[in-house]
């Protein structure tokens, strides 16, 4: 009854957040093609705004629209994804990228979140484990002598089936 | 006037100082007295914050130009709404209406608790004192509200026009009661820690001012949003610019407190946790306050950037000190017997609702400072924007949602084969056929098609809910289905108004997930008479109206909507140049509909051509979240209604009364 358990929780909250971390990076190095909106969302606007080249409410940016001609003459070089960043990044300093790249340093910023997910959801699992071990102990501890059933706990069994009815 | 708002600031700094000291010693010495003294002192503070507040709110009104505060932010061809708004539009007049909030709060709850908790009223007293004296301190020694100037300008400088709009007249308000709020929750909690009285107690009295706190987050979360959405003019609400991940995380870890204090209430379980989830939210509060005022990072909300960062975070860094050492302290009396009787219960999903809320709060706070850690590291600044916010945190809200589903409706202390397929089996296999469904019809956004078809289920599952227990009334008390539903609601308030915040949560979530996935965009350049398509509209460019007042100058362009040949509406998005400060900004048009919003900008208008520039987008299912907002407003009342509760003494105990009271 009390044998060892496999943890399956523990592996299945590990698969989750795996899963996450995957899905959350999954497009940071994307295969080619890339459309010119991918690479406006990839870009930031030096304008102030906060937002990027794509979302950039300005229509005569004096930022967005120059960085949106680059990208199209970057794009008809026939440059995939990550040499057109790598492009921008390298003229315009790294803040130019509208998210951390998977490198390096900055592999920290994508990772941390999951891993530290990963440690709290292992730490609730196996407390959760503990909790319940600890319950059925318990619950062993105070369980009555077994007793030959009487009329009355025949009675109360029928109640209690009608009652699930 | 203004004499008495500085006047009234330095005694209410001295009277903040006064109520933490006596109460501190009427409770270490047991003096009533001094008690009551402190008592009345934090009610005077509260008087004088009122004096503070109308002077300031005279000099606005009365332009007087002398006050540097007034010349900053108003004029005299400002709208009256906005010179009142222009209270929270400047650093000194946010943190004085700050103070108005709190210490309005701190004297409810003492009266609230005049011949309750007495224990606990003079830590609570201390500590809600404690921040009122850091925001008097601020507002007397570093941003004076009532500072003159040398000489008297002709004329204000002007409200931020970004800010000269209704939403902005209710957005800081909602959001400063919001992080307010939060403060009563976090002095009780330390108040709990100081005596010892570490039972549910705290939590209960709070439990309500908890609520107020989420449902002020929430409502200054979405007013923002939809501030942004009509002001910023660029097609959406949430940029997660570093002020509003400020204003997201306490909301986060807010509703975190909120379900695992059920557990607390239920199984006296999770009290370190709770203790830990109070402290959280109240610090991020500050943080995020931090983060507004600092200029550490830079934010679109720079129109009340400062030098008070110091101040800030060494305040944020004594209040961690403090609680975390409060709590650390008491740690051997919180620690509790926590059994669960099985891993498939209400208590785990609650726990991992937890995990999932907290994880995000993390995710948003460090996506937030890593620019800062990546500059401290590397020298290197880079930017962490919203592609990285959605990537982290799309698939973590849809675990979310999904415990949206299953928590409210897994039995407690232990799920059966039985309770789960009555439960879940319908809304599972309607969620999946929802999600067939939408792949069928062509839906390859990913993303979509898992979170509507985990709407579908968590509308499913509470449906179900309210369909059971309607049907037990019915068959019970034989009442009509509408009598059933209200008295269904009304009998346990607490339980059906989470049921109606979740469908409102629903709503919200099928917006931000449906928005982005299904959204069109079109920027044309077109001469009057020209027409171009647009989410099935065809909409025809009438030319432009200039229009001017004292305060703006108007470039209206008129844009005739057809249907189908029928026109069914005019657009008109606007031009506006304010003339104090010469600024121009964007009036965005939309016409909304629960389908989708035709939302159009007016980018830029050449007088030689009358061409004009029009950036149109359709934003489909973004009502839904603005009504979701509603819908959780509607169940958040529901839930802090209070209820009306039967006297518990016998009938013929002595002095018992058969008149109701109020809980």
């Amino acid at each position: 009854m009390s044998g060892p358990r496999r943890p399956w929780h523990v592996v299945l909250a590990g698969v989750v957040v795996v899963g996450c971390a995957l899905l959350g990076t999954a497009s940071v190095r994307s295969a080619e093609p890339v459309s010119f909106q991918e690479l406006e969302e990839s870009l930031t606007c030096q304008c102030g705004c906060g937002l990027t080249v794509h979302s950039c409410n300005h229509l005569q940016c004096d930022s967005a629209m120059p960085l949106r001609a680059e990208i199209r003459a970057q794009m008809e070089t026939g440059k995939g994804k990550d040499a057109i960043l790598t492009y921008f990044s390298g003229k315009y300093g790294e803040k130019i990228l509208s998210s951390p790249t998977a490198e390096g340093f900055n592999v920290l910023a994508w990772v941390t979140p999951f891993v530290l997910l990963a440690v709290g959801g292992a730490f609730v699992g196996m407390t959760v484990m503990r909790w319940t071990k600890r319950r059925q102990l318990t619950r062993e501890a105070v369980q009555p002598a077994p007793h030959a059933p009487s009329q009355y706990d025949k009675v109360l069994e029928k109640e209690l089936k009608n009652f699930d009815k | 006037m203004i004499e008495i708002g500085s006047l009234a600031l330095a005694v209410a700094w001295v009277l903040a100082l006064y109520a933490i000291v006596m109460s501190l010693v009427g409770a270490y010495r047991r003096k009533r007295d001094f008690v009551a003294s402190a008592e009345h002192a934090t009610l005077a503070v509260w008087g004088l914050t009122v004096i503070a507040v109308a002077a300031l709110l005279h000099a606005l009104t009365t332009h007087d130009f002398n006050l540097e505060y007034v010349a900053h932010y108003s004029s005299s061809t400002l709208p009256l709404q906005y010179t009142i708004a222009a209270l929270w539009g400047g650093q000194a007049g946010s943190l004085l209406f700050w103070t108005l909030i709190l210490t309005s709060m701190s004297s409810v709850v003492l009266l609230q608790n005049r011949y309750k908790n007495r224990e606990l009223m003079p830590y609570v007293t201390a500590v809600l004192m404690l921040i009122a004296l850091f925001f008097l301190s601020m507002l007397n020694y570093v941003t004076p509200p009532f500072e003159r100037l040398a000489f008297t300008p002709a004329e204000g400088q002007d409200l931020n026009p970004l800010l000269q709009n209704y939403w902005m007249t209710i957005h800081p308000p909602s959001l400063y009661t919001g992080f307010v709020s939060c403060s009563i929750p976090f002095a009780f909690a330390m108040a709990a820690l100081a005596t010892g009285k570490l039972d549910d107690v705290w939590i209960r009295t709070t439990r309500r001012w908890t609520l107020l706190a989420w449902f002020f987050l929430s409502l200054g979360n979405l007013f923002g949003a939809e501030w942004a959405y009509l002001v910023l003019g660029w097609g959406g609400y949430w940029a997660w610019d570093p002020v509003e991940n400020a204003a997201f995380m306490p909301w986060l870890t807010c509703t975190a407190f909120l379900h695992s204090v059920m557990i607390q209430e239920k199984k006296n379980m999770l009290k370190v946790w709770n203790m830990v989830l109070v402290i959280l939210t109240f610090s991020l509060t500050i943080f995020g306050t931090f983060l507004t005022r600092s200029g550490v990072i830079s934010s679109v909300h720079s129109f009340t950037q400062s030098g008070l960062g110091p101040y800030f975070i060494g305040f944020l860094g004594v209040i961690l000190v403090g609680s975390l050492g409060m709590l650390l302290w008491r740690l051997p009396m919180l620690k509790s017997e926590n059994e669960l009787d099985s891993m498939l219960s209400r208590e785990s999903a609650f726990l991992l609702n937890n995990l999932v809320l907290v994880g995000i709060a993390f995710s948003v706070f460090w996506g937030t400072i890593f620019p800062v850690i990546s500059e401290a590291v590397r020298g290197i600044k880079i930017t962490v924007g919203p592609p990285f916010f959605n990537k982290v945190n799309a698939p973590l809200g849809l675990i979310l949602l999904f415990l949206t589903g299953v928590g409210p409706v897994i039995a407690w202390r232990r799920a059966s084969a039985k309770n789960l397929r009555r439960s879940f089996l319908v809304p599972v296999a309607l969620g999946l056929v929802g999600g067939i469904i939408l792949f069928v019809a062509g839906v390859r956004h990913y993303y979509a098609v898992v979170s509507f078809s985990l709407c579908i289920f968590v509308l499913a599952t509470i449906v179900a809910e309210f369909y059971r227990g309607v049907r037990a009334r019915q068959a019970m008390v034989g009442e009509n289905l509408l009598i059933a539903l209200t008295h269904l609601i009304g009998k346990n308030r607490r339980r059906y108004g989470g049921y109606i915040v979740h469908i409102g949560m629903v709503m919200m979530f099928l917006a931000i997930t449906g928005t982005p996935a299904f959204k069109e965009e079109k920027q044309i350049t077109v001469k009057p008479g020209d027409s171009f398509e647009m989410g099935g509209y065809t909409l025809r460019y009438d030319g432009v109206t200039p229009s001017e007042t004292p305060h703006v100058a108007y470039l209206t362009a008129n844009l005739a909507v057809m249907d189908r040949g029928r026109q069914v509406d005019t657009l008109r998005p606007e031009k506006r140049f304010y003339k104090k400060p010469q600024q121009p900004t964007t009036e965005v048009a939309i016409r909304s509909t629960l389908g989708a919003d035709l939302y159009v900008v007016l980018g830029s208008f050449d007088e030689p051509t009358k061409m004009a520039t029009i950036q149109a987008y359709v934003n489909p299912l973004v009502g839904f979240l603005w009504w979701g907002g509603i819908v959780l407003a509607i169940g958040t009342g529901v839930t802090i209604w209070p209820t009306r509760l039967r006297a518990a003494a016998p009938a013929y105990a002595p002095g018992a009364r058969d008149d109701a009271v109020t809980e």
